[in-house]
């Protein structure tokens, strides 16, 4: 039961991670901006949810306001700041880390320091066969599935779902081919925000909500992107599940303050020995 | 680096005025060395505790992010484990000093030895394969482990609480060392020596067999440059620069954490070196100051300051890609060849 329970945590935890490691693996692995802003988009998707909360409007048009407000944010961000850094991971790299700087301190001033937390849509949580459930846990293990499903659908079904895929591959050949590369880029990028900002409702209903809350997902999308091999979707959600349950089964087995741990000790692992990642089919690529 | 396409007018030039310009060229390095002593000297001769205080501060980064530079600009591989080493060496030469009762200047050697050790042992591995993304992901992986591990022995480190350091390095040379001026000596001399490295790898064999690696590995291999050797002894030797200047701050801040070692004392790093000029000796510098500087001289609440500097990253990775000391260079290189 004890190990039915962790796993199921671990499952939860590891949604959260899958959900932020998508963006990172549409925007880095298939469009090559190495976007270190990302984690910033989760951020701030949080504090949205807190303040539609708090004026009384409820989850769920918390959860549409997040992930529109990011998927904004993130188009102003490419048409200004990304769209100019294609093709140059460092020139990218540093630019973000300007953003970053920018819209934390800008946030930190706005918002205060104060950890925030905001009434969750179930609270309480519910018995079955013997276990005892958390219910706006289960609900966001339930939501991740959603999202996930819907940007693997979105992907593989929808013709600008098949151009990204197709830029991904390869970019020249997709602009020859007569796709508009400027205007999917834009749309990869508006997706991946989109997604960081659901993450980040989800992450605020769960835990405290800070602006400096932004470096663990972040960091921890990075690596699953690279685990699940660059630019593969079902990769970097399997590798989100994997982690998630690691870590929960070494911090209630081993040690709860090695949390973090045992993911870069996977991680470590998975580099050199499994080095094209779970579905990755290129295994080299340069930062 | 790249050679200029547009050289050809060169040719049309009259030859004194070609060698009058290139010997003030050639006059620039000498330049930027006079300026840095001038900087240097500014806190050690007059101005008060503040400025000793900041200057003994900025000269640490500086040598910091000049060791960084040795892997990063001239090798060109992503190695995100910097200020790991940079931890290890305040904690090692720490725990040495106070518990086993080391001198400092007994502790540094070993200090660097252990972090060169590490190094290699990361290192080899990682940079086995092509380095690049992977590499970037194992070494920040071993420095968060690294940071994990510092925060949790409590027995030896302290924890995550961090640990007082309560002891003055030794006088070197007859130079005393205990005041706030010699502090500020001490950090001068590690990013001297951090530079002084720099300059004999840049002049050497080894370091032209580094460009061409990192301009373009196979190339470099078919040249007969041992490729792993190179980039794993480019590493080594950045790292253990790093946990030298780390033995630096334990003294200076009387108190490491292991927030020391988290990955982010790396990336704002690279952003200091990107926005100086990555690959160049002064860039690093320069990058330190304007990223230090500009803090300073905004006298308005702290986070607005870093939100200035976090616009003017953002305009500098847009409009100049190369960094500062990268755009004076291609300046100063096609003035000399006669072109505005």
């Amino acid at each position: 039961m004890d190990l039915i329970q962790t796993l199921l945590d671990g499952l939860m935890v590891g949604g959260l991670y899958a959900t932020v490691a998508i963006g990172v693996t549409l925007v880095f692995g298939i469009m090559g901006i190495l976007n270190f802003a990302h984690g910033q988009m989760v951020m701030l998707g949080a504090y949205t949810a807190f303040f539609v909360v708090s004026a009384g409007l409820g989850f769920w048009p918390a959860l549409l306001i997040g992930m529109v407000a990011m998927g904004a944010l993130g188009l102003v961000l490419e048409r200004v700041v990304f769209r100019h850094t294609l093709g140059d991971h460092m020139q990218g790299l540093t630019a973000s880390l300007g953003v970053i700087m920018v819209v934390e301190n800008l946030a930190a001033a706005a918002f205060t320091h104060d950890p925030r937390t905001f009434e969750p849509p179930l609270p309480g949580s519910f018995q079955i066969v013997g276990l005892t459930l958390s219910s706006q846990r289960m609900l966001v293990l339930v939501l991740v599935v959603v999202l996930v499903v819907a940007c693997h659908l979105f992907l593989q079904k929808t013709r600008i779902g098949k151009a990204i895929r197709a830029m991904g591959q390869n970019r020249t050949g997709a602009a020859l081919v007569g796709i508009q590369t400027t205007q999917v880029t834009a749309v990869v990028f508006v997706l991946g925000s989109a997604m960081a900002g659901a993450a980040g409702v989800l992450y605020g209903s769960l835990f405290a909500i800070t602006p400096y809350m932004a470096a663990a997902p972040l960091m921890k999308g990075f690596i699953l992107t690279v685990l699940g091999g660059l630019g593969s979707v079902p990769g970097a959600v399997l590798a989100g599940f994997l982690l998630g349950v690691a870590e929960s089964l070494g911090s209630r087995y081993l040690s709860a303050s090695f949390r973090d741990g045992y993911g870069f000790m996977l991680l470590i692992i998975a580099l050199l020995y499994f080095r094209r990642g779970l579905f990755g089919h290129r295994g080299k690529v340069r930062v | 680096m790249s050679v200029d396409a547009r050289a050809a007018p060169v040719l049309t030039m009259s030859p004194e005025r070609v060698t009058m310009r290139e010997r003030i060229v050639a006059g620039v390095p000498w330049a930027g060395w006079i300026v840095l002593a001038i900087l240097l000297a500014i806190p050690a001769l007059g101005g008060g505790r503040y400025l000793v205080y900041l200057g003994t501060l900025i000269a640490l980064q500086a040598a910091l992010a000049t060791s960084l530079n040795i892997v990063m600009g001239y090798a060109g591989q992503f190695a995100m484990s910097h200020s790991a080493f940079y931890g290890i060496g305040a904690y090692a030469s720490a725990i040495l000093v106070t518990s086993v009762g080391l001198p400092f200047w007994g502790a540094v050697p070993i200090a660097m030895a252990c972090a060169g050790v590490l190094a290699a042992v990361i290192g080899y591995p990682a940079l086995r394969y092509t380095g690049g993304v992977h590499l970037a992901l194992i070494t920040f992986a071993f420095g968060e482990l690294a940071r994990l591990v510092a925060a949790n022995w409590d027995m030896l480190t302290g924890g995550p609480m961090g640990m007082r350091v309560m002891y003055t390095p030794g006088s070197l040379f007859g130079l005393e060392l205990g005041s706030a001026k010699g502090l500020y000596a001490l950090a001068a001399g590690m990013l001297l020596v951090c530079l002084l490295v720099t300059e004999v790898i840049q002049r050497s064999r080894f370091g032209r067999g580094l460009v061409a690696v990192r301009e373009d590995e196979t190339l470099a291999a078919f040249l007969g440059v041992n490729v792993v050797g190179y980039k794993v002894a480019a590493y080594v030797i950045s790292s253990m620069l790093a946990a030298m200047v780390g033995c630096a701050y334990a003294p200076i801040m009387n108190f490491i954490s292991p927030d020391l070692l988290s990955a982010h004392e790396t990336i704002s790093l690279i952003g200091v070196l990107i926005l100086g000029g990555i690959g160049t000796i002064a860039g690093p510098i320069i990058g330190t100051l304007l990223f230090f500087g500009i803090p300073e001289m905004l006298r308005v609440a702290r986070l607005y300051r870093l939100v200035v500097l976090g616009v003017v990253i953002v305009l500098v990775a847009l409009f100049m890609p190369k960094g500062i000391a990268g755009v004076l260079r291609d300046r100063v290189e096609r003035w000399k060849r006669g072109l505005r």
